[in-house]
């Protein structure tokens, strides 16, 4: 403690790069590899749990002083997300990571090897002509130019996409709710085109969607509302928001979405990938730091990367990993001039939609407050989805909504509209207001879309009267729990929180991958399935979407039809008891 | 009908064999090469062993000096 308070106090008395203290504290820190982060977090999280290290072993001791050793499966080498990050708190003890049996590993490697193998044959028999090229071609007259198409870069798409690109894209022609229909398509060359046979498959049992709430519906009771407005602003804008696009029903979803997150101000944008990246730029720029996690989403990434800020990546929820670089930041500096950061940023989500885990929130405001920094926190599937009113990561873990400085969400999840949100003090939107490039230039939201999320909002929030809101809420959690529970007890492998509504379900070999598609199909429930380059190459997916619209009944279907797919294609991976 | 259940189990394990290999994504004379030349590799291996297996096993007993 003694120790700890002194480099404290050298930290925060001079930014200028030291490098005494800079080792000091390195050593210190490797020293004590499992002693608590900081005095903060522990604090802040109320865990009584201390940690001795014990030569090679590490053994807990709880506050009644009973060993806490090999609990929930942490250490015996099985679980990948296990001791990092020290002292858990309780509530990620309820997330766990799996690792197939070795043989899964080397057969995925071995199938991704053999068709690609197969990729180069093919791609010689299209070079010598045996075989008719389908993609796009030079023109003769042009082969000197500079290539337009280069051909090595399609290689995936061409020689593994291609074949088996009939999961993908499928057309539906109904309302995706949590049935929708399908129009039946066939290829006759592989693939290459296709053609629609005219028939539809009724009733396919949608587990795709991000339908959280069920609010994707075409009762005309529910959307009088928003036909009304229809009828009285149109339905296209054609402005922006600040020449003749900004609606009193902007306003209004604003004050709305600023009531419901308990925050001062809040705005909304029409697109919610434009609204992580165009409005990321705005508030950090050149001269600034942002310390994003490894598997955030593509707006993030992008947006980060427009802004022209340093960007570092931690380790996914590794808070060792996120403390050590905001240490490493701080002592250091800005890159060769060593002067201090401008800001620092850190960029997380609620939930991660492919891996179904939950941010550890409370350690990262903990960091985040000892270190200086500020927090961008990106609710596109937790908010609505989780915590017992449906306010997101926040009221999930108990934390003030004020302590988070960026909070950004979007209402096409489980609001059942288009566009997002970012909310937090009202300077902070003030200035998005005049300096964000979705602001200025895109066009404003739509108002049945408008219309839509404020009675979705009001439904949650209980604001129109009915407590639709919190049975909805309530039904999403239940269906959560019950069919996390039964995957687990069929000996499935799945990813992520135990409250998070995002399953995905781990296939990992490219061929189940396929197949497992085609026969959930066939059994007439619609999945999304999910491979390289969206998530590790060995680490395919079915991604599974609980809605609050699936009756048990449903959800019993499915879980039979996975139980029989599951059996057929030897998937039940798991070694758990 | 021993003979049906028979052949759905060895159908069944084709099955799993192209699944596990990624086979299942190939086309099916793709799936044909990669057989001929998997069953024709094994095949030559069989033969080799069958061939020279007198030899060797006469070599590891002349080596332990069991026989002379």
């Amino acid at each position: 403690m003694q120790q700890r308070a002194t480099v404290h106090m050298r930290l925060r008395g001079s930014k200028r790069r030291r490098k005494s203290s800079h080792l000091s504290d390195f050593s210190r820190h490797r020293a004590t590899p499992d002693s608590t982060n900081t005095g903060g977090s522990r604090s802040l999280t109320g865990n009584m749990a201390t940690a001795t290290a014990n030569g090679g072993s590490i053994t807990f001791i709880n506050c009644k002083g009973l060993k806490d050793i090999k609990k929930n499966g942490y250490y015996n080498h099985r679980e990948k997300n296990g001791p990092r990050t020290g002292v858990p708190s309780r509530e990620h003890r309820r997330e766990a990571f799996e690792q197939p049996p070795m043989y899964v590993a080397v057969m995925t490697y071995v199938g991704f090897a053999l068709v690609t193998l197969f990729g180069y044959f093919r791609d010689f028999l299209r070079a010598v002509r045996l075989e008719k090229r389908h993609l796009a071609q030079e023109r003769e007259e042009q082969k000197n130019f500079v290539p337009l198409y280069q051909d090595f870069e399609n290689f995936y798409t061409r020689n593994l996409y291609m074949r088996v690109r009939d999961n993908w894209n499928r057309p539906l022609c109904s309302l995706p709710g949590p049935v929708f229909d399908l129009m039946e398509r066939v290829s006759d060359d592989y693939n290459w085109t296709f053609r629609l046979t005219g028939r539809t498959i009724h009733n396919v049992i949608n587990t795709g969607s991000y339908n959280y709430l069920g609010f994707a519906e075409n009762n005309a009771d529910s959307l009088k509302t928003v036909a009304d407005k229809v009828q009285q602003y149109g339905v296209g804008i054609c402005s922006t928001r600040q020449e003749v696009g900004n609606l009193s029903l902007h306003e209004d979803l604003e004050k709305l979405v600023a009531s419901f997150l308990q925050v001062e101000a809040s705005m909304v944008f029409g697109m919610g990938f434009a609204t992580n990246s165009m409005n990321i730029p705005a508030l950090v720029g050149k001269g600034c730091l942002i310390l994003s996690d490894e598997l955030n989403h593509t707006s993030l990434i992008l947006g980060a990367r427009l802004s022209a800020a340093t960007i570092r990546v931690f380790k996914h929820n590794d808070m060792h990993s996120l403390e050590k670089m905001l240490r490493e930041a701080i002592c250091s500096g800005q890159p060769r001039t060593h002067r201090p950061w401008k800001k620092i940023l850190i960029m997380v989500e609620g939930i991660y939609s492919m891996e179904g885990s939950v941010v550890r929130l409370p350690e990262i405001i903990a960091l985040k407050k000892k270190y200086k920094a500020y927090l961008y926190l990106d609710e596109a599937h937790s908010i609505g989805a989780v915590g017992s009113s449906g306010r997101g990561v926040t009221e999930l873990f108990s934390v003030n909504a004020a302590d988070v400085d960026i909070m950004m969400g979007t209402f096409t999840k489980s609001f059942g509209g288009a566009g997002g949100y970012i909310a937090g003090k009202k300077e902070l939107v003030d200035y998005l207001r005049s300096h964000s490039h979705s602001a200025i230039y895109a066009t404003a939201m739509s108002p049945p879309v408008t219309e839509q999320v404020i009675r979705a909002m009001k439904c949650i929030m209980g604001k129109d009267g009915s407590t639709q809101g919190i049975t909805r809420i309530h039904q999403l959690a239940e269906n959560t729990r019950y069919f996390r529970a039964r995957l687990k007890e069929m000996g499935f492998i799945i990813y992520g929180h135990d409250d998070s509504p995002v399953i995905p379900i781990l296939l990992y070999m490219p061929g189940k991958v396929v197949a497992f598609a085609r026969e959930m199909l066939e059994r007439k429930v619609g999945v999304v399935v999910v491979g390289f380059p969206a998530t590790p190459i060995t680490e395919a997916r079915a991604r599974f979407c609980m809605s609050a619209s699936h009756t048990r009944a449903m959800l019993d279907e499915v879980l039979h039809h996975l139980n029989e797919v599951g059996d057929n294609l030897c998937l039940k991976f798991s070694r758990r008891k | 009908m021993a003979l049906g259940d028979c052949w759905k189990q060895l159908s069944w394990i084709y099955y799993q064999y192209l699944l596990v290999t990624a086979l299942y994504m190939l086309e099916p004379w793709e799936r044909t090469v990669f057989n001929s030349l998997l069953v024709s590799v094994a095949a030559m291996a069989v033969y080799t062993g069958y061939v020279f297996m007198p030899q060797h096993i006469m070599a590891i007993l002349h080596y332990f000096e069991v026989v002379q």
